[in-house]
């Protein structure tokens, strides 16, 4: 009986949405991945209002004891300094998304274009070339490489972005480049190339539009591997430079832990590993549901 | 108003250089349909792809010849220019409607993008054209269609819509390589019958890719027979089918399943395979399998020679043209 609202509103759904209603259908069945949106949605409200001024905004100042207790006042307490860590807590949601978002954007865009001209061109000098790059990018380690663009730019608060970024578009443009070898032999390509369409034309207005769903998943594993190299970064002292993190709580914590104080690294790895699980659940969910071959 | 000379086609492969398109030449005069016949591999595509300059290259390339359309040679146009012949002067439809749209396109896109591509339209225009174009075609509630996805349209509906995109520039030549392989008999018929229709109410020349000398004998004026990359005969429709001159059409004609008058236990054959074009035997590529064949077939190519009928046949023993 369960399956017949759904089968209607299969049925129901406008004709012309194709593939991407038929996910989201599939998507909208899957538990974990819509508990995962939800409280993924959630972080994005929270970052929104700390973005807008709604609250957190006092998380810099000295508002309590030092290492005050969990109280109505302090709803995880207060750190070293006195500060409350709720709001320090809730700030850094607003660090993440922001750079989970830059990175995860940036990265895949530059993935895609990348791997498409390589995918395109495929035994060409382009080809060449940004397999030189991914193969250099590869061998250098991800901390040592953040290091370098760190002391380069003199420690800009950008370095992180710009490493990560240049760093985790090889991922994608990997995939792409795979999916865009395929594709270029489909026939729909070489009638394009039959209008009169330019090879630019074609790259950007035929062949990206066929690896979107791609992109789409490749762009939430990337928001969370942004996070989570944050924490570590500014753990050890090249992440976030101005500003809150929940990497930079933690680096806090280490000594009031010794100290027998463990709010700080509580309240930040589990804002941390809510987010980032949620983000988990919502990117298997999304890659089932695009996934062509997977069965519903 | 098209005239290929000496066409050449070669392609780099693993086991050296390959001759896929050799010394062809042939016409095409305006208004006409012209049948492309031939095996599998024997240079029908890639003659058709030569002459939009879609020969994929690297392996391909043109080794020498002329396409003269109206005059210009289609040769010596760079990839600008070329890009401004394809889709408005020559336009060419696949064999596959299946994967020759866009899947995450809309039908609707990828008609105006031809228009707009080649003709100074606003994007309402093209609109308009294009739904007049997809009701010329005889698809069913344009207006409604155009904002579909290919996927939700069925086979022969897509090769509507690839011949729609086809004629949308309004083109002198139209290629269609193999346009009715993918599709059931009966759309088959259908769609035939559309672009006889079509070539006349546009008055554009097509030239029509085949394996299929059925589909020749119900649409095409004349027809060009290639083997292993040559033209072997070139005849009008009649006389090709009543009396053919080279033994491989013939032996491609008695191929054909039809209702016979005597019963007969099998289908003829042309017994052999098509040689590797890779190692083309000396002489004539036929020789081998032909029933004719005598001791010179296999020291001098024959060329094409024109004969009787305005035919034209490349073989030094030919069959007797018959007159009834």
């Amino acid at each position: 009986m369960a399956a017949a609202p759904e089968t209607i509103a299969l049925v129901a759904a406008p004709p012309h949405q194709g593939l991407w209603s038929k996910a989201f259908h599939k998507f909208c069945r899957d538990r974990a991945g819509l508990v995962g949106l939800w409280v993924v949605v959630l972080y994005a409200i929270v970052a929104l209002g700390v973005w807008l001024g709604l609250w957190a905004s006092d998380w810099a100042e000295v508002t309590g004891p030092k290492w005050g207790p969990v109280s109505a006042e302090h709803w995880f307490g207060t750190n070293l300094i006195g500060q409350d860590i709720f709001a320090r807590a809730l700030y850094s949601t607003r660090t993440a998304f922001e750079l989970g978002l830059v990175v995860a954007v940036l990265s895949t865009f530059v993935g895609a274009v990348l791997g498409a001209f390589a995918g395109f061109f495929s035994g060409g000098w382009i080809d060449e070339l940004v397999l030189w790059f991914m193969g250099v990018i590869d061998s250098i380690p991800f901390y040592l490489l953040v290091a370098a663009i760190a002391f380069s730019l003199g420690d800009s608060p950008y370095a992180m972005y710009i490493a990560m970024i240049a760093t985790f578009w090889v991922g994608t443009s990997r995939l792409v480049r795979g999916e865009v070898i395929k594709l270029k032999e489909l026939e729909f390509v070489e009638a394009a190339h039959a209008i009169g369409l330019s090879e630019v034309a074609i790259i950007f207005r035929h062949i990206l539009p066929n690896t979107f769903h791609i992109l789409l998943v490749q762009a939430t594993i990337t928001f969370v591997a942004a996070i989570k190299s944050e924490v570590i970064l500014s753990f050890l002292g090249i992440g976030i430079q101005d500003g809150m993190s929940w990497g930079l709580m933690i680096a806090e914590s280490t000594i009031e832990v010794l100290a027998g104080f463990f709010n700080n690294f509580i309240a930040a790895s589990l804002l941390m590993f809510g987010l980032v699980m949620a983000f988990n659940m919502f990117s298997d969910a999304l890659q089932d549901a695009l996934d062509p071959r997977s069965v519903r | 108003m098209l005239e290929v000379r000496d066409l050449a086609v070669e392609f780099d492969t693993e086991h050296g250089r390959v001759r896929a398109v050799n010394n062809v030449s042939f016409s095409v005069n305006a208004g006409e349909v012209v049948g492309l016949v031939g095996e599998s591999g024997c240079g029908k595509t890639v003659t058709g792809l030569s002459l939009l300059g879609l020969v994929p290259s690297p392996p391909g390339k043109v080794v020498h010849g002329e396409i003269l359309l109206d005059g210009d040679d289609l040769l010596k146009l760079d990839e600008a220019g070329m890009r401004r012949i394809r889709g408005s002067e020559v336009s060419m439809i696949f064999q596959e409607p299946m994967t020759a749209l866009n899947p995450v396109l809309t039908v609707g896109y990828q008609m105006t993008e031809v228009l707009r591509l080649h003709k100074s339209l606003s994007q309402r225009q093209a609109r308009h054209a294009a739904i007049d174009m997809l009701g010329i075609v005889g698809i069913p509630a344009p207006s409604k269609r155009i904002d579909e996805y290919p996927h939700e349209m069925s086979g022969g509906m897509r090769q509507r819509v690839m011949i729609a995109m086809a004629l949308s520039c309004g083109p002198k030549l139209l290629i269609a390589d193999e346009p009715t392989t993918a599709l059931d008999v009966t759309t088959q018929a259908q769609v035939l019958d559309e672009i006889v229709r079509l070539q006349h109410q546009f008055e554009m020349a097509v030239i029509l890719i085949t394996h299929d000398l059925g589909v020749v004998a119900q649409t095409c004026q004349r027809a060009l027979v290639m083997y292993c990359g040559e033209l072997v005969e070139a005849a009008p429709i009649n006389s090709l089918f009543a009396s053919p001159l080279h033994p491989y059409t013939q032996g491609l004609i008695g191929s054909i399943p039809r209702i016979r008058e005597h019963k007969i236990e099998r289908l003829p054959v042309i017994e052999g395979m098509v040689p590797d074009i890779a190692a083309l035997p000396d002489g004539c590529h036929f020789a081998d399998r032909c029933n004719r064949v005598q001791a010179d077939c296999h020291e001098r190519s024959p060329v094409l020679t024109p004969s009787a009928d305005a035919g034209a046949v490349a073989c030094w023993h030919p069959l007797e043209p018959q007159h009834d």
